[in-house]
């Protein structure tokens, strides 16, 4: 039996550019009916294979106004992933990502695994920001990179195996369940954006 | 018929409370009428249904009255001494002339062999002797090595290291080339089982009792040493047992060539010995299977479940036609109007008969009539008290010593039979909630208790496999205790008569008389050490009754109030050390933070500790250790505290302001439209914020963090349901955030604030990442953005202040409090002075937040007496450089941001001169940082 690891992932972004959209896509193609269903889609889980590991993604949505962003930090401590999402037909939201990149840098947890995920990729004749600088600014951070579209599933799957692939494998001294998990990194507290 | 049995995802767990002795009594169990069973099973199937729950405990007490009958009858010899000449005659039964005869005083008891050793079953065995054949360490070399010299059959069980499992490692006969076998055990999250074999039990005792009468996957039943087997005593097993794996090297490790031959003694009534025949099986004694015709029996009428074709296969032979039994039921020769099956095997010697029948009026109108019960075991005390001991379980012996100071304190003092006192904490809101789960076997101790557990008749003192006793005795564990301690009066020296059966221990129940007895003992007694063991067994018997897990909470709670144990101290030390020294936690985060890490620490502890027997290893399958360990620190640790937490924490939030705070916000955040708080999607009305508001009430009985989050878990769903509003359309955070504001600021509880922080402090670190972690920190959130509301709309800046708190929640639960606490940096500002003459000098100003730097310069300016204010500045002194802060910057801001960097600065805000800045740096690298106050 391959041994489970619980992946916290983070879901950051503008409001509107379909964070949960892409999560309900992911986590209900194929659902698995083994699977007891999460009571909202603020919080999904989805098991996939990776290698010889199965990752159980528990991903935490954030809400994208401003207003909220003072309680990110809370979301994506422990995470070892996040997923930046952006819409391609707004430059702003795309901006909102580079201060989330730059936010998880300084504050988040270390190695955290970034995903970047430009959605709404069916709307690209009304596209603002070119799949260049999105690939250019990923490839600087170091981040994977994938254009969505969590209305015509495109890429949904990939976003997230690509992820997986980025985890670094379980040490094998290290206890199974928790490896993934980085609890009580300090420096993965701290939270702090220019005002 | 004590078996329990629930199906889980289709396999069979077999609950048994007793293996062994079920077996042992098959016949009596195999007489338990379908009524019964049937009642039972429905019971458990539809165990919401109170109504049905009632129903069936009604059927068992009467059915109990049956079976004591014909127990009675199987017992070679009772005590009839104790015959009460009461009223209860009517119910005499229709042998009863045997029992004048036999008088237990005058009548030499059978010393025969049979009798005792039936006391001993096959399970109780097992418990005892855990340190012999239970080796988890063993490798597999020395695992043959020990087995090397014994005989086919005999079996040790150890840890795999290669499979990372345990494994049963089987001597095999030589004939079959390798000299051992091993069989790996699957655990399951609730039970556990051979692989290969579609029989689960709840522990590993059970297991290995099961297959020491069904091979079921095995070339053959395991065999449990001679020694063991033939023991006759608890004392004797227990001497076995001090010597763990050198049993297997030395003398007592005898291997006479032949089994006594299961003699059974003569009965006066001419019992046919055919039932007893069966117990042969395997060499051990004690044992009796039930043929695949009762096998078959029990199916429908539930009284066991080895359900496993394999089993009824194999043994299909046994079956002899004697040993099925008839289901007719014809009425009770006493007269007792209940029809039921005729007792499948011959009659018994009818010396308990008369006792019996009593028991079973009584029974039956027990709830009717509990006060003429008590009478009428009053007058039975007496003659208990010649009644021989019954042995205790062996599984509760090592118990005892924990067991022995409450158990007779409880007995002794209380003229009610059922003190409850364990009860009552149970039975409210946070009791019951703080229970797992709420498997059936949970649920059932509840109900059967309010219908049967307080009849202060319950002696029942002997039946561990009797539905009723389980009924009892869950719930009610003290009172019978104290019934069960009645019939050892006299009884210390007999452990040797073989007087007691595990029937005869059913049958106490008829006599003992509850109340008064116990009256009788304190006053005059010092309770023996049988008396406490028997109270052990009795607690024992209850919770076995229970899941492995609850049996293991239950048992680690009672570990807990046991000060003569290590673990017991520390627990009760703790607990009275925190309720008497208010003041030893400078804040509430402090407090509960040090709870948790008690908590933590104990489990840690309990682990690895001795003091756990049986080890938790062969109860709880590994993978739930955990899980079991944390809902027994609930219950140990957390359940009485749970008052004095609550109100520490609200004696902190008054004092720092924040309750208040809290309450002022919430008002301005009620007046608001849902609009104005980003909510964009339906919103729960006035009804549903009434059920939510019901739910957190709920939430705060229970001392439980993780029932607590269920219920916030509720809440949420139920929140969910609203917005979704049938409209198939899944929100995300984007709009359920600002609708749990919503609701949060609708309910209008400041408790919620305490009830949040008591969770996400003492909640197993390790949900923080799942559901329940999501949705706490929503909640947390949520309340953070309420608190904050005013200084939201006043300024961005109070967002941030909202971060630090957060950031500051962070860190303090991971890192271990080496951080200042938000009161640090929130309000005050440490400014040290620097004069080109007179050195430096600090002072801690008041500044709030969002005060800018030109602010604190006038304020310096004040505190300092400095003449030419517009000479100085203040200067942030960081990381050896100086900066000058400009004037429309917030120091408060800058300390936090500074305060939330991953790696701790060193800083100083300076209001020194502008210019001229003769002594570049002035403070030493390492100094303490001045500006935290």
């Amino acid at each position: 039996m391959m041994a489970i690891r619980e992946l916290k992932v983070c879901l950051l972004g503008d409001t509107g550019v379909g964070k949960s959209s892409i999560v309900c896509r992911f986590v209900q193609d194929h659902f698995d009916h083994n699977i007891s269903p999460t009571i909202g889609a603020s919080f999904m889980t989805k098991t996939v294979p990776c290698g010889n590991e199965l990752h159980k993604f528990l991903i935490w949505d954030t809400a994208g106004q401003e207003r909220f962003h003072s309680l990110a930090p809370m979301y994506y401590r422990g995470s070892a992933a996040a997923v930046i999402v952006y819409d391609i037909t707004k430059q702003d939201s795309f901006h909102t990502l580079k201060k989330w990149v730059k936010e998880l840098k300084e504050h988040g947890p270390e190695n955290i695994v970034m995903a970047i995920a430009g959605n709404k990729c069916d709307l690209s004749d009304i596209r603002e920001v070119p799949l260049k600088d999105a690939k250019e600014y990923a490839e600087s951070i170091g981040a994977v990179v994938v254009e969505t579209s969590a209305k015509n599933a495109i890429n949904i799957e990939e976003l997230f195996q690509g992820i997986s692939r980025q985890i670094p494998p379980l040490d094998p001294h290290e206890n199974g369940n928790s490896g993934a998990i980085k609890l009580g990194k300090p420096a993965t507290q701290a939270s702090r954006r220019c005002c | 018929m004590e078996g329990l049995w629930w199906e889980i995802n289709g396999t069979v767990l077999l609950t048994e409370k007793d293996l062994g002795r079920t077996v042992v009594e098959s016949r009596a169990c195999s007489r338990v009428s379908q009524g019964e069973m049937s009642a039972w099973t429905m019971g458990a199937r539809s165990l919401d249904k109170r109504g049905s729950f009632f129903k069936l405990i009604d059927t068992i007490v009467s059915e109990l009255g049956e079976l004591k009958q014909e127990m009675v009858q199987t017992d070679v010899s009772l005590e009839n001494g104790l015959e009460p000449n009461e009223a209860h005659s009517m119910v005499r039964h229709k042998d009863d002339g045997f029992s004048e005869e036999k008088d237990v005083k005058t009548y030499p008891r059978d010393s025969g062999y049979d009798s005792l050793s039936n006391r001993l079953s096959i399970l109780d065995r097992l418990l005892h002797t855990h340190p012999i054949w239970l080796q988890l360490s063993l490798s597999e070399e020395e695992a043959a090595e020990v087995l090397q010299s014994q005989p086919p059959g005999i079996f040790l069980v150890r840890k795999s290291t290669k499979m990372q499992k345990k494994v049963l490692s089987l001597r095999l006969p030589c004939e079959l080339g390798a000299p051992l076998k091993e069989f790996a055990i699957k655990e399951s999250t609730y039970t556990f089982s051979l692989e290969g074999s579609g029989i689960s039990f709840a522990d590993l005792f059970r297991l290995i009792a099961f297959y020491c009468i069904s091979r079921d996957v095995l070339p053959f039943t395991l065999k449990l040493p001679y020694a063991i087997s033939t023991a006759k005593t608890e004392a004797r097993l227990e001497e076995l047992a001090q010597l763990g794996l050198n049993f297997w090297s030395s003398p007592a490790d005898n291997k006479p060539p032949n089994p006594p031959p299961p003699h059974r003694p003569l009965s006066s009534d001419g019992v046919c010995p055919a039932s007893r025949q069966l117990c042969l099986i395997n060499g051990v004694h004690s044992i009796k299977t039930r043929t695949p015709s009762e096998l078959e029996c029990s199916q429908t009428n539930g009284a066991l479940c080895f359900i496993n074709p394999l089993f009824l296969k194999v043994h299909s032979q046994d079956l002899g036609g004697g040993l099925k039994r008839p289901c007719t039921r014809t009425p009770n020769a006493n007269g007792t109007e209940r029809p039921r099956s005729p007792p499948p095997r011959p009659p018994p010697p009818a010396i308990n008969s008369v006792h019996t029948s009593p028991q079973l009026s009584r029974t039956e109108t027990q709830a009717s009539m509990p006060e003429t019960v008590n009478h009428n075991k009053h007058g039975n005390v007496a003659q208990l008290g010649t009644k021989p001991t019954p042995i205790p379980p062996p599984r509760l012996k090592k118990q005892a010593s924990f067991l022995e100071a409450e158990g007779s304190a409880k007995t002794l003092p209380g003229g009610r039979p059922y003190p409850g006192r364990e009860l009552q904490p149970e039975a409210p809101g946070p009791g019951t909630a703080g229970r797992p789960g709420g498997a059936p076997p949970a649920e059932a101790p509840g109900d059967c208790t309010r219908a049967a557990g307080p009849e202060p008749r319950a002696p029942w003192r002997g039946g561990r496999q009797r539905l009723s006793d389980m009924s009892i005795s869950t719930s009610s564990s003290d009172s019978l205790e104290f019934d069960r301690s009645m019939p050892l009066f006299g009884y210390e020296a007999d452990t040797n008569s073989s007087l007691e059966d595990c029937e005869e221990e059913s049958d106490q129940e008829t006599m003992a008389p509850p109340i008064k007895s116990k009256k009788k003992r304190n006053s005059s007694f010092v309770l023996p050490k049988l008396v406490k063991s028997q109270l052990r067994k009795m607690s024992g018997v209850f919770s076995s009754f229970l899941t492995p897990e609850k049996r293991m909470v239950r048992r680690i709670a009672e570990l807990s109030r046991d000060k003569c144990t290590y673990f017991g101290c520390l627990v009760q030390d703790y607990v009275s050390f925190l309720q008497e020294n208010k003041e030893c936690h400078v804040s509430s985060t402090d407090m509960l933070q040090t709870i948790r890490q008690f908590m933590t620490q104990v489990k840690n502890y309990l682990a690895q500790s001795s003091e756990l027997d049986p080890p938790i290893e062969s109860l709880i399958p590994e993978d739930q250790i955990d899980v079991v360990l944390e809902k027994a620190m609930h219950k140990c640790i957390l359940k009485p505290l749970k008052g004095h937490v609550e109100a520490m924490l609200r004696d902190f939030h008054m004092a720092d302001g924040s309750w208040k705070q809290l309450k002022e916000n919430l008002q301005l955040v009620r007046q608001r439209n849902p609009q104005e708080l980003g909510v964009f999607a339906p919103t729960p009305d006035i009804v549903d914020v009434e059920k939510i508001k019901v739910k957190f009430m709920t939430m705060q009985k229970m001392y439980s963090p993780e029932k607590k989050v269920m219920l916030l878990l509720r809440v949420c769903k139920l929140i969910y349901t609203v917005m979704e509003n049938n409209s198939g359309r899944m929100y995300g955070a984007d709009d359920f955030l600002p609708v749990l504001t919503y609701v949060i600021a609708q309910c209008d509880m400041l408790e919620l604030d305490t009830e949040i922080e008591y969770m996400m402090e003492l909640l197993d670190p390790s949900l923080l990442h799942g559901e329940g972690g999501y949705y706490l920190t929503s909640a947390y959130g949520a309340l953070s953005l309420i608190k904050n509301f005013q200084e939201e709309q006043a300024a961005r800046l109070l967002s941030s202040e909202t971060r630090d708190t957060l950031r500051q929640w962070h860190k303090r639960r991971t890192t271990n409090r080496t951080i200042p606490s938000v009161d640090d940096f929130q309000n005050y500002l440490r400014v040290a002075f620097q004069e080109v003459n007179s050195g430096c000098t600090g002072k801690t100003l008041l500044v709030r937040p969002y005060v800018t730097t030109e602010d604190v310069c006038q304020l310096c300016a004040e505190k300092f007496k400095v003449g030419d204010p517009e000479e100085y500045s203040l200067f942030l002194f960081v990381d050896e450089t100086w900066q000058q802060l400009a004037e429309d910057t917030y120091p408060q801001k800058i300390k936090a941001e500074l305060h939330s960097r991953p790696q701790p600065h060193i800083f100083h805000f300076v209001y020194k001169r502008v210019k001229n800045d003769p002594y570049g740096v002035i403070f030493q690298n390492g100094e303490e940082d001045l500006t935290t106050s």
